[in-house]
C-alpha cells in the first residue's frame, strides 16, 4: 500500500510492507527497512538500508485534526500531513486553511485587546500587524498570515477575549 | 530561623525550596485557585490559599501573605523574582510583623528601586553611567518638556520605568516624532506592571554587550562580587540566553566591573544578593545601568561557575551568618555556564505565548546540565503568569565544550502538548556570531526582524524522512487514544499509541469492515491483522 505525505519540505510518497517483524518501505525510490518498538508513549525506529547499517531514531506520534500529525524527534516537532482516503473527505467537507479563502484570525490566548491596527476594507500585506494582545504579561501582534482585505474588525481597544475568539477577518 | 514562606510560585519556588530542604528548613507554599495542583504546592512541606489566580488577587497581595506565613508560624519569607519581590513595601511589612525578609533592606530596595536615584548612587560611588535624566518624569510632566529633555540627551533614547524591570516600560525611540507615543506605551506598561508610570530617558548606546555583576553582602560589612555574568541576547529587553564568564570581558575588565559594582553596594550599605547591570560599549567601555535587588532568574550559571549556592546564602545571610566564602573562589571562573529560559511560546509564530496543558515532558540530563524547572507531565501552564517552564543550564570546561553540551541537552528535551522556544535555541546555539560570541543586545532583535517571521524549526530532509515514516506507519498500526475502545479518551486529538508487537495483532478482528481508512486497506492487503 501506498501513503502520500506532506512534510514542510514537500511532499512524500513512501509504499509500506510488512517483512515479519519489521517493515520494508520504498521512499523517494529507495528501499528501507524499518525496525518499530513501542516504548512508554514513544517509538523507536531503526532505519537503514538493510539490518546491518540501521540509524536509530526516537519519535513520538501526535494527531491534530484533519490528518495533521506532529512527529517528536531530535528535540523538533515535525508537522507532517497524511492525505488518506478518509481524511481527504474530512479536508473537502471543512477547507478552512488552505491559503485562499476567508480566514479569521483568532486569539490564540485569553487576554485584552491593547491596540486594532487595522480597520475594516483595508488592505493588508502578509505578516502585517493586525491586533495587539496583551497577554501572559507580554504585548503580543497578531499578524497577517497572508494578503488580503479586512473584511471584518470583530474587536475594539480595551475590551477582553477569550482563547479562540475571532478578531479579524481577512477576505 | 526555622520555617521558610515562599512568596512565589513556578520554577524559583521550587528552587528556593530545595535550597531550604538542603539546609533542614521547613517550607511553607502559598498558592493562587488556578496553582492549587502546581508542583511548588506539592515541594512544599505546608501550603496555603492565598487567592483567585489573577496575581493582583494573590502574589501580589501583601495582606494575605503577611497572613499566610503568621498562619502557619514562618519566620522568614523568600521573596523569589517578580511578583513582591522588589517591593519595598512588602519587606517592610515583613519587619513590621516580626518575619525576616529574605532579600536587602525596605531601603535599599527603595533606593535601588528608583532608576534615577539608583543612577545618582552610582555616580557617587564614581561609577560611570549612561547619560540620561537625572530626575523622574511623572506622569503630569507634559510630553514638550520631555522631548526637550530626549533633545539635550541625543537621540536615540530610551525611555525607560522607573521602577522599571524585565523590559517592560521600555521603548527606544530614534525621533522626537516618535516620542509621545512611547512615551505613551511605557507609562501604560509601567503602570499595569508596578504601578508606578513614571520615566525616565537614557541614551541608547550604539551595539552595547548587557554585563551584570552578580553580589552577596552580609550585615557584617562583606560584599563579594562574582565573574560577570553576560547577557546580551535578549528579545524585546528580556533577557534569553545568559552565560558567565563574559566571551569578551577581559581580566583586567572583570576586576573593574567587580570593584565597581562592589563599590555602588558598599555606599549604600546594602546587604543579600543582589545584582548590577553595567552596559559595555564597543570601545570596552562600561556604564552603570542599575541594581536588581533580588535573586535573578540566571544565578544558576553563577552557581555552576563558582559551587556556590546563592540562595542557600541568601538565607545564611539573612539569619545574620558571615559571608566566609574566599573572594577569589567568586572572582576566578571555573570553566563555563549557559542558561537557556525555556518559555512556552511558539518561536515559529512570533513568539506568541502558548499556554495550556504538557501531554509529555522530558527533561534532559547528563554530564553538565542543570535544569530548573516546575512543569510535569500533566502540568497546565496558566495564562495568568510568566510562561517560564524552566531554565535549561549547561557547564562545560571552556565555553565550545558548553555549548556542545546545551546542544545535547536541547536534542534531548522533549516537550509535547505545547509549543516552547526549544526550537528557536537549537537554531540560536548553531549560529555562527553565537559561536564566535560577536552579539549585542539588539542583535536578536534585529535578527528577528530580518527574518521576518520566518521559522526557527530548521528540520534537515534525513530527520523529514524521519518524521514521515513515523507518520505513516503510525496511520497504519497506531490506534487513536480512543478509537481503541479501551481508553475512554475522547476522539480526536490525542497521541497516537504505538501497537506495535506483529503478533498480537494477528488474533485482531479482520472481518468484513467496510473500508473506511488506510487501516481497512492495510487489513485488506494484509499488512495487518
Amino acid at each position: 500500500m501506498t501513503c502520500d505525505l506532506e512534510t514542510p519540505g514537500g511532499r512524500r510518497t513512501i509504499e509500506l510492507r510488512r517483512r515479519g517483524s519489521a517493515w520494508e518501505m520504498t521512499l523517494d525510490g529507495r528501499i528501507l527497512s524499518v525496525d518499530v518498538t513501542a516504548t512508554g508513549g514513544r517509538w523507536s525506529l531503526l532505519i537503514g538500508p538493510d539490518t546491518s547499517s540501521r540509524r536509530s531514531y526516537e519519535v513520538a506520534v501526535e494527531r491534530r485534526s484533519n490528518g495533521e500529525r506532529i512527529v517528536y524527534v531530535n528535540g523538533l516537532a515535525v508537522p507532517v500531513s497524511i492525505v488518506d482516503p478518509r481524511e481527504r473527505l474530512v479536508q473537502r467537507r471543512g477547507n478552512v486553511s488552505d491559503g485562499t479563502g476567508p480566514r479569521s484570525i483568532v486569539s490564540p490566548m485569553p487576554g485584552r485587546i491593547v491596540k486594532v491596527l487595522v480597520r475594516e476594507g483595508d488592505v493588508v500585506a502578509a505578516q502585517q500587524g493586525l491586533v495587539v494582545v496583551e497577554a501572559m504579561k507580554m504585548e503580543n501582534e497578531l499578524r497577517a498570515p497572508r494578503a488580503g482585505q479586512v473584511s471584518a474588525v470583530k474587536v475594539v481597544e480595551g475590551m477582553s477575549v477569550e482563547a479562540k475568539a475571532v478578531l479579524v477577518t481577512l477576505a | 530561623m526555622r520555617k521558610i514562606l515562599i512568596a512565589n510560585r513556578g520554577e524559583i519556588a521550587v528552587r528556593v525550596m530545595r535550597a531550604c530542604r538542603d539546609m533542614s528548613l521547613a517550607t511553607v507554599a502559598v498558592y493562587s485557585e488556578c496553582d492549587r495542583a502546581a508542583r511548588h504546592v506539592r515541594v512544599a512541606d505546608e501550603a496555603i490559599a492565598i487567592g483567585p489566580s489573577p496575581p493582583g488577587e494573590s502574589y501580589l497581595r501583601i495582606d494575605r501573605i503577611i497572613d499566610a506565613a503568621r498562619a502557619s508560624g514562618a519566620d522568614a519569607i523568600h521573596p523569589g523574582y517578580g511578583f513582591l519581590s522588589e517591593n519595598e513595601d512588602f519587606a517592610a511589612a515583613c519587619r513590621d510583623a516580626g518575619i525576616t525578609f529574605i532579600g536587602p533592606t525596605a531601603e535599599a530596595i527603595t533606593l535601588m528601586g528608583s532608576k534615577t536615584a539608583a543612577r545618582r548612587a552610582a555616580m557617587a560611588a564614581g561609577v560611570p553611567v549612561v547619560p540620561g535624566t537625572e530626575e523622574p518624569l511623572a506622569a503630569d510632566v507634559p510630553d514638550a518638556l520631555i522631548v526637550e529633555r530626549a533633545r539635550q540627551i541625543g537621540f536615540p533614547v530610551m525611555v525607560k520605568a522607573v521602577a522599571g524591570g524585565g523590559g517592560k516600560g521600555m521603548r527606544v525611540v530614534s525621533s522626537p516624532a516618535d516620542l509621545p507615543s512611547a512615551i505613551r506605551a511605557a507609562r501604560s506598561e509601567a503602570g499595569a506592571a508596578f504601578g508606578d508610570s513614571t520615566i525616565y530617558l537614557e541614551r541608547r548606546l550604539e551595539r552595547p554587550r548587557h554585563i551584570e555583576v552578580q553580589l552577596l553582602a552580609d550585615h557584617h560589612g562583606t560584599v563579594l562580587a562574582c565573574v560577570e555574568r553576560e547577557c546580551s541576547i535578549q528579545r524585546r529587553h528580556q533577557k534569553v540566553i545568559e552565560e558567565t564568564p563574559s566571551p569578551v570581558v577581559s581580566p583586567e575588565q572583570r576586576a573593574r566591573l567587580t570593584a565597581a559594582a562592589a563599590a555602588v553596594a558598599a555606599s549604600v550599605g546594602y546587604t543579600n544578593a543582589g545584582t548590577v547591570e553595567f552596559l559595555l560599549d564597543e570601545q570596552g567601555r562600561f556604564y552603570f545601568l542599575e541594581v536588581n535587588t533580588r535573586i535573578q532568574v540566571e544565578h544558576p550559571v553563577t552557581e555552576m561557575i563558582t559551587g556556590v549556592d546563592l540562595v542557600a546564602w541568601q538565607i545564611r545571610i539573612a539569619r545574620g551568618e558571615r559571608l566566609d566564602v574566599p573572594a577569589d573562589q567568586l572572582l576566578v571562573p571555573r570553566g563555563h555556564a549557559i542558561e537557556c529560559r525555556v518559555y512556552a511560546e511558539d518561536p515559529d509564530a512570533g513568539f506568541l505565548p502558548s499556554p495550556g496543558r504538557i501531554t509529555s515532558l522530558r527533561i534532559p540530563s547528563g554530564p553538565g546540565i542543570r535544569d530548573d524547572g516546575w512543569a510535569e507531565t500533566g502540568t497546565d501552564v496558566p495564562v495568568f503568569y510568566d510562561p517560564l517552564i524552566s531554565k535549561l543550564i549547561a557547564w562545560g570546561a571552556d565555553r565550545p565544550q558548553a555549548i556542545a553540551r546545551m546542544r545535547r541537552a536541547l536534542m534531548e528535551y522533549e516537550v509535547r502538548g505545547i509549543r516552547t522556544s526549544l526550537p528557536f535555541f537549537q537554531w540560536m546555539l548553531r549560529q555562527p556570531s553565537f559561536v564566535s560570541a560577536e552579539f549585542h543586545t539588539e542583535f536578536l532583535d534585529e535578527l528577528l526582524q530580518r527574518r521576518a517571521g520566518e521559522g526557527f524549526s530548521e528540520i534537515d530532509p534525513s530527520l523529514e524522512e524521519v518524521a514521515a515514516i513515523a507518520a505513516c506507519i503510525a496511520d497504519v498500526e497506531g490506534e487513536l487514544a480512543g478509537r481503541s475502545g479501551s481508553t475512554g479518551a475522547p476522539a480526536g486529538e490525542g497521541t497516537l499509541k504505538p501497537v506495535l508487537s506483529a503478533s498480537a495483532r494477528v488474533a485482531a478482528d479482520s472481518s468484513d469492515r467496510p473500508v473506511r481508512s488506510w487501516k481497512d486497506r492495510a487489513r485488506l492487503e494484509g499488512l495487518r491483522g
